[in-house]
């Protein structure tokens, strides 16, 4: 045994001794918050607004610093979070469905088991919209002229394998209608093309439409009940559709998290969601909020994972 | 609405806003004269920090930025051939060679009246003009932007150089390079090799500091001695307010540079370097002694950095309105609101007028500050780097450029991405391989196919659809315009000496 192996050794003693004795009284030091985007985007206002409350609900004084890991759509920042020690010190952000439908797609290094699911705080219900000045301006007009002429109506999209792409495939199954996919990149250049009348129908989200309700029409909401954001939107499900779909954001940690450290993120995300504060914060960045904590966070992760599954096997989107 | 830009004005006046607006046009011009970091860049970092300020010192800090990494920029083209941003190339084409000959303070000057004469005209346009503007960038869908790539393509004959087929190469590599990445229609993976790093395409600032900074770079470190820093480090500038009135004569390409800029920074996904390229290009064939450009005419500067700056405040236009950035940049200052709960969209200026308007002012008084903190200070104390010894100013270079490409992701694989570059950087630079062509070939060649798929989807693969609007019409127009004018001119003139001969 050289001397380095028994340097590697000493340091894995002293260092697995470490965290046991930071599982006392977790949090002792600083905790990195793992940001799969760029700062300034929808995920990063999200994280960079929950962090405060997280530093003061964790207490001991502790600080919650967001760390930009983009690229890949999010994925280099997930997997860096699946690969973390699972000691609490490094939690990340994580979108469904992409997460998931990545592991289907592309080779990922994590799956569903490679998280401890804390919270999902953002759901953002998926809308149809058309142009103000197109004559669909009903559910009903719009399953009739995509059946009279299959795959005449285009349909703007922020990108391939996202929420609103699967809730394509969901429209698709239920209205027995053929559609074109447009995939953009992003969803502010499909709105803008919506906007100029340059394709018949978009999906986008229920936060990127409240700003711009003077210059499009919204055809529908895929969520169980009417949004806060704009009541005056009829879910599909009112008018006969069974379509409940959306953009969800939340926070993970890597799995086998300790249960200690477990049960205070969990009150620390309780309470964060809780406050009023908090609620007026997201609302003033445009985030519609519904929480999943812990388990059932979990279970809508399966849920998520599932529909991907089925998507994939059917009507592969790459 | 004009009132509403009134009422703005006194909040912005106030010390601590006007401070941000300054420390910010600094800050701007050192990261832009600095090669490897760039605005989007130093925006990125800043982002985070304004999480707590007020809105209106952390917008007037980015307005300040973003006009004055564009000036910055100029600094290392004029004086050492490496542009600080990737805007900044087109500056090299005439400022470089004036530097060389002895003329390099008269191109910075012309650099930054230009700069801030850009900057001006486009937050003119911006508070002026915004909601009618945004009507337009309606008007470009997909078919539109592809015929704008187009457009821009047809700018690569002028570029060439010398040599037609060396150049026609650099070109080609350059769209390579877009290539690499997801498919953004299919969601294929080309050319990454199973590296997630690769599945966004290659960072422009990646690919341009490797070609364009590292070469010249090792070929500071390769003069060993070099006992002519006295004459090159003379910049022979007399002050600023008495070179004004002789760059009067430039008012022409002032005018046509701006226009160009404020038209670029609309459309959605161009940006600065297409801005200046265009602009550096339409100058050129309106002059009356084109074969002078290249060889340090400073109409030249004037033209490209004039419309670099024009670009800024006009790109967002379509960010405020509409959430689309018109450039990279636009797309992180659109964070940067997003942080504050100011949402893009028409609500906007109903919201927030003081903050909106406010921030318009902002970029006025960015680029005014411009000819201050530019012409009088940054130009002269930038001037001094050049009397350092040659490898170590070659040593600070490449240290400074590892910072920065590192500090773009955070990640080392862009590092060696950017040595590989300059590996080929260096041999296309001793083979005489022209440069501009692979950056132009890099944005706009991703931008026009992208397009032109989204088009083709939309049309149901009905290639009809590329000439069906009027817009579209009206720019295949153009391009047919610039692409036969030259053969027009050469067949009369042909034709001229036939009947002179005869």
């Amino acid at each position: 045994m050289g001397f380095k192996s028994i340097a590697i050794a000493t340091a894995l003693i002293l260092s697995s001794s470490m965290s046991t004795a930071a599982l006392a009284d977790y949090p002792e030091k600083r905790i990195d918050l793992v940001v799969g985007f760029a700062a300034g985007g929808g995920t990063d206002v999200m994280a960079r607004t929950t962090a405060p409350f997280l530093e003061k609900y964790l207490g001991n004084d502790v600080s919650v610093v967001v760390k930009n890991m983009p690229g890949a759509s999010g994925q280099i920042g997930v997997t860096a979070v699946a690969e973390a020690r699972p000691d609490g010190y490094t939690i990340g952000t994580y979108n469904l469905p992409g997460a998931m439908a990545r592991t289907l797609d592309r080779d990922a290094d994590y799956n569903a088991d490679s998280f401890t699911y804390l919270a999902n705080v953002v759901n953002d219900p998926n809308v149809i919209v058309t142009p103000k000045k197109s004559d669909i301006d009903t559910m009903d007009k719009l399953v009739e002229a995509a059946k009279k002429r299959p795959g005449a109506v285009t349909v703007a999209m922020s990108s391939l394998g996202g929420d609103d792409h699967f809730f394509l495939q969901r429209l698709t199954d239920v209205t027995g209608a053929d559609y074109t996919v447009v995939p953009f990149s992003g969803s502010a250049p499909a709105r803008s093309a919506l906007m100029g009348g340059h394709v018949t129908m978009g999906i986008i989200n229920i936060s990127e439409v409240v700003a711009f309700r003077d210059e499009l029409n919204v055809l529908g909401i895929a969520s169980e009940k009417r949004s806060s954001m704009a009541d005056d939107i009829p879910t599909f499900k009112e008018q006969g559709f069974d379509l409940v779909n959306g953009a969800l954001r939340g926070f993970v940690a890597p799995a086998n998290l300790p249960e200690n450290v477990r049960t205070r993120l969990l009150d620390a995300f309780q309470k964060t969601y809780d406050d009023p504060e908090f609620q007026q914060a997201m609302r003033r960045s445009g985030n519609p909020t519904e929480l999943a904590l812990g388990d059932d966070f979990k279970t809508l992760n399966a849920e998520q994972l599932e529909l991907a599954k089925r998507i994939w096997e059917t009507t592969p989107w790459k | 609405m004009y009132g509403n830009l009134i009422d703005a004005l006194p909040s912005v006046l106030s010390l601590g806003n006007l401070l941000a607006v300054v420390v910010g046009v600094v800050a701007g011009i050192c990261v832009g004269a600095l090669p490897g970091l760039s605005a989007t860049m130093a925006i990125s970092v800043l982002i985070p920090f304004t999480f707590g300020m007020d809105p209106l010192v952390a917008l007037g800090m980015m307005a300040g930025i973003y006009n004055g990494a564009m000036y910055g920029g100029s600094i290392p083209a004029v004086l050492l051939r490496i542009p600080g941003t990737p805007a900044a190339v087109a500056t090299s084409f005439d400022g470089y060679p004036m530097a060389q000959q002895g003329r390099g303070g008269y191109a910075l000057q012309v650099a930054v009246v230009s700069s801030a004469l850009g900057g001006i005209a486009s937050a003119l346009v911006l508070m002026l003009l915004a909601p009618p503007l945004a009507k337009v960038t309606l008007l470009f869908g997909p078919t539109e932007i592809f015929w704008v790539a187009v457009f821009g393509m047809s700018a690569i004959v002028f570029l060439l150089g010398g040599d037609v087929i060396k150049g026609l190469i650099s070109a080609a590599f350059g769209v390579f390079v877009s290539l690499v990445g997801a498919d953004t229609i299919s969601g294929a993976e080309r050319y990454t090799f199973g590296h997630l790093e690769l599945l966004d395409g290659i960072n422009i600032v990646v690919l341009l500091v490797g070609l364009y900074a590292l070469p010249p770079a090792i070929g500071l470190l390769e003069e060993i001695r070099d006992f002519d820093t006295e004459n090159t480090g003379r910049l022979n500038t007399t002050s600023i307010w008495k070179a004004i009135p002789g760059m009067l004569k430039y008012w022409k390409t002032w005018v046509r540079s701006s226009i160009i800029g404020v038209f670029v920074g609309i459309l959605p996904g161009a940006g600065g370097s297409m801005a200046a390229f265009l602009s550096y290009n339409e100058a050129r064939r309106a002059s009356k002694n084109p074969d002078d450009w290249g060889k340090g005419e400073p109409e030249g500067v004037a033209a490209s950095e004039t419309s670099n700056n024009a670009d800024t405040a006009a790109a967002l236009i379509p960010a405020l309105t509409l959430g689309i950035p018109g450039t990279a940049v636009a797309a992180v200052m659109l964070g940067g609101l997003l942080i504050h709960g100011l949402q893009p969209g028409p609500m906007l200026f109903r919201d927030n007028p003081e903050i909106v308007f406010g921030f318009m002012w902002q970029f006025l008084f960015a680029a005014i500050l411009l000819i201050f903190l530019g012409g009088a200070l940054a130009t002269n104390s930038f001037a001094q780097v050049l009397r350092l010894p040659r490898p170590l100013l070659g040593a600070i270079i490449i240290s400074l450029v590892f910072i920065g490409v590192y500090s773009i992701n955070g990640r080392m694989f862009d590092v060696y991405l950017m040595l590989g570059f300059g590996l080929i950087g260096y041999f296309m630079d001793k083979l005489k391989f022209p440069l501009p062509p692979v950056v132009l070939g890099l944005i706009l060649g991703g931008f026009a196919e992208q397009n032109l798929r989204l088009a083709l989807r939309i049309g149901g693969g009905n290639w009809d659809i590329l000439a069906s609007s009027p817009t579209a019409k009206v720019l295949i127009g153009m391009i047919l315009l610039v692409i036969l004018s030259p053969v027009f001119s050469r067949l009369m003139r042909a034709r001229k000496a036939k009947r002179v001969a005869e």
